[in-house]
């Protein structure tokens, strides 16, 4: 009996500093993909680009597809 | 007084009497607290071991259509110090060092932040506030800092940790996004998409069970079921595109600070769906920076202006009572109805079509067409406007629509000139969205569509909610009328007021839009004049994909103040990004020609290179460029000198010849 609860009571502190760690993980993921989704945005690679001279195109790419006959 | 018998046992009676009442009034007392208070003193000792928790729900997450995070919860950290409890010792020992990297990490000077502490000391301030909102990253940088590294007894580090929303696009779409927050009183703020999809998806429902103390601050559950088990909200997956949300953005910013205008909107709808694809609206503080302070799209209604004339023109087409090639007569830049005169920009426009009134944007040219038409009967005009839904908000889910508020014969804001006052978007309210409302109808070939934030609520992967499409009018108007107006929107950008706007390579059609704005007391709007520039419209011109509208309030007229120039190249912007980011496609057939010299080539080519590997063979006849790429690739390493091109005509060492490592063949071609 007393043993199972200090058993009981060993895994709620562990549950709790588990669950400290999943917010901490968390948090870092947010933080981090916050950071990655800043990086990605075109505004900010356009401001980057234009110091290397580089600036949007004023037209699309074109895609040529080749229509394969071997069918 | 003898000793006698009974003497003694008088004495001992009353010794007995009175342990035995003794005895009963502790039995007395028993009993009442076991019967009397007991319940008292049960639930008191309850209390101290054992508590209800409340298991909070975790919120649900917004996502944007590709999947990116808009909004979620997670820990944030306050940091305060318990100045009194460190040792003199170590509190001498540390504050130096814990100071100079809260210095370091605030910014703050190294000396005002010691001074505080010290102070704090001295006061026996057992909660100095330090830090607020950090990260978990940064309170794990800060938790081992000198002094804070020895815990809370010995070292005073105190923090309080609470869940915060958090939006990784930071700015951009702020307000929209926007959250949702209980006061004491359990009176919840709603702001944006977070705010109106809280409490029915957001939210979850907290848990609740009975938890017993045990050591270290920790509790443990009493029973193994929970007596309520919480329920996690559920994640919302929104129509908010991250790239044209970014790009409308910083083309917003961009004008706004150009113009030093006072706020600014944009947003930009799927024509088929009705999903709004980027909502940005930015306001001017104090300092003159711009952020997002509140949904001017959705809760702004304003004097439309020219925007509303596409409105009164297609129910002037729609009711036939004129064609777009009916002259009107705009006279010379001004026009006298009901004792109030009627001004054109510019010097006027003289006799012209219909259509060409709507392009060059005449307000008595519009005035004129709706007056001559409807003063007899305005109710017809008011009905078709009822019809296409402009007296009414369009139930979006984002809280606090502005109310449209077009007068009618009889309420406080008609009078005679209220009908050529309408024709040209004053006199009347609308705002942004409505507008949009209606021009995407225009695209959608009259179909009139509710815009929309959500497109799925989900639990995890697995749908809960799905949302479609929601049609407010099936048919605004016959398919000639939109072909017409069409044609007028198309033309404003390729010759009319939005021709600064004209791009050879994409195409775009729409209605610019620059209105008069608080000029209540006209005096005081002639010295400072204020207006409010906008563009509404679609692209691309055929089969249309998204439709926009820009708003810009109170642009500073010494910059400008057209609605083409204003707003115009907010709405180009955005045209031009979704025009450049779709690939061309252009399909080719496969070549598959033969030419038999090639043919012969490649074989013989193949034949050299399968059979010489060491010993030279002959290449008097082949093209240079092949000779040269067959030596390189022997299996002997030679040096090719090449003179001239074309196909070799000798070469220094003759055929059949064994090559040695790192002799020189040089091949002479034509």
């Amino acid at each position: 009996m007393i043993a199972s609860a200090h058993s009981a009571d060993k895994k709620v502190f562990e549950i709790s500093s588990l669950s400290n760690e999943v917010k901490e993980l968390r948090s870092a993921f947010v933080d981090n993909r916050g950071k990655l989704m800043g990086l990605k945005k075109e505004s900010y690679i356009e401001t980057k680009m234009k110091e290397k001279g580089i600036g949007i195109s004023l037209n699309p790419p074109i895609k040529i597809i080749v229509k394969s006959s071997n069918k | 007084m003898a000793t006698t018998e009974t003497n003694i046992l008088n004495r001992l009676y009353f010794v007995a009497g009175c342990m035995f009442v003794f005895a009963l009034a502790v039995v007395f007392k028993l009993c009442t607290i076991q019967f009397v208070d007991g319940d008292k003193y049960r639930a008191m000792a309850q209390k101290r071991t054992i508590k209800r928790f409340d298991i909070p729900a975790n919120r649900g997450n917004v996502y944007s259509a590709d999947g990116s995070l808009l909004a979620t919860s997670i820990p944030k950290y306050d940091i305060a110090i318990d100045a009194v409890t460190s040792t003199d010792k170590n509190f001498n020992k540390y504050i130096k060092p814990l100071c100079d990297s809260l210095a370091v990490f605030t910014g703050k000077t190294s000396s005002g932040i010691e001074k505080k502490i010290s102070k704090a000391r001295k006061t026996k301030n057992q909660y100095l506030l330090l830090l607020t909102n950090l990260s978990y990253s940064e309170f794990v940088r800060v938790r081992n800092f000198p002094l804070f590294k020895l815990g809370s007894i010995r070292g005073g580090f105190v923090y309080d940790q609470t869940t915060k929303r958090e939006h990784p696009l930071g700015g951009i779409a702020e307000r929209s996004i926007g959250y949702e927050r209980k006061d004491e009183n359990n009176y919840y703020t709603r702001v944006g998409i977070d705010g109106a999809f809280g409490k029915d998806y957001l939210r979850g429902t907290n848990g609740k069970r009975l938890k017993q103390k045990i050591g270290k601050g920790e509790w443990k559950p009493i029973q193994d079921v929970n007596e309520i088990e919480p329920k996690n909200g559920y994640d919302i997956y929104t129509t908010i595109d991250v790239n044209i949300q970014d790009i409308a953005h910083h083309s917003l910013l961009g004008q706004l600070e150009e113009y030093e205008a006072e706020h600014g909107c944009v947003v930009v709808m799927d024509v088929k769906t009705g999903e709004i694809k980027a909502i940005s609206n930015l306001g001017r503080n104090r300092e003159g920076k711009y952020y997002e302070r509140l949904n001017y799209a959705v809760g702004e209604s304003h004097e439309p202006g020219s925007t509303f004339k596409v409105m009164a023109m297609m129910a002037a087409l729609e009711d036939k009572v004129i064609d777009t090639s009916t002259v009107i007569d705009t006279k010379n830049g001004s026009k006298r109805f009901y004792g109030r005169t009627i001004y054109d920009s510019g010097a006027g426009h003289g006799k012209i079509s219909a259509a060409k009134a709507l392009e060059v944007s005449s307000n008595i040219g519009l005035a004129t067409i709706i007056d001559d038409n409807y003063k007899n009967n305005p109710e017809k005009f008011l009905k078709r406007l009822r019809q296409w839904r402009l007296n009414d908000t369009l139930g979006v889910s984002i809280i606090g629509e502005g109310i449209p508020d077009i007068p009618y014969p009889g309420a406080s804001n008609w009078s005679r000139n209220a009908l050529p006052s309408i024709s040209y978007g004053y006199n009347m309210r609308l705002t942004p969205l409505q507008t949009l409302a209606f021009y995407n109808a225009i695209a959608n070939n009259g179909q009139l569509i509710k815009p929309r934030f959500l497109r799925a609520v989900k639990e995890f992967d697995r749908n809960i909610e799905v949302f479609d499409k929601e049609v407010l009018v099936d048919k605004i108007c016959s398919d000639q009328t939109l072909s017409k107006i069409k044609d007028i929107l198309k033309n404003i950008v390729v010759r009319g007021t939005g021709k600064k706007l004209y791009s050879e390579t994409f195409s775009m059609a729409g209605k610019t839009g620059t209105a008069w704005t608080d000029y209540a007391d006209i005096e005081a709007w002639r010295k400072d004049r204020k207006y409010v520039s906008s563009f509404a419209g679609y692209f691309p011109v055929e089969n249309p994909k998204y439709s926009c509208i820009v708003v810009i309030h109170k642009p500073s007229t010494k910059v400008g103040f057209y609605g083409a120039d204003v707003s115009g190249p907010v709405f180009k912007r955005i045209a031009q990004k979704i025009y450049t980011d779709t690939p061309l496609i252009d399909e080719i057939q496969p070549v598959e020609y033969n030419n038999p010299q090639v043919v012969k080539d490649f074989e013989k080519f193949n034949s050299i290179s399968n059979t010489y590997k060491t010993i030279m063979p002959n290449l008097v006849g082949v093209a240079a460029m092949d000779a040269v790429a067959f030596l390189e690739n022997m299996d002997v390493k030679v040096n090719v000198k090449l003179r001239g091109s074309g196909v070799i005509k000798s070469q220094s060492i003759s055929k059949d010849i064994k090559l040695k490592s790192n002799q020189t063949v040089v091949l002479e071609a034509s």
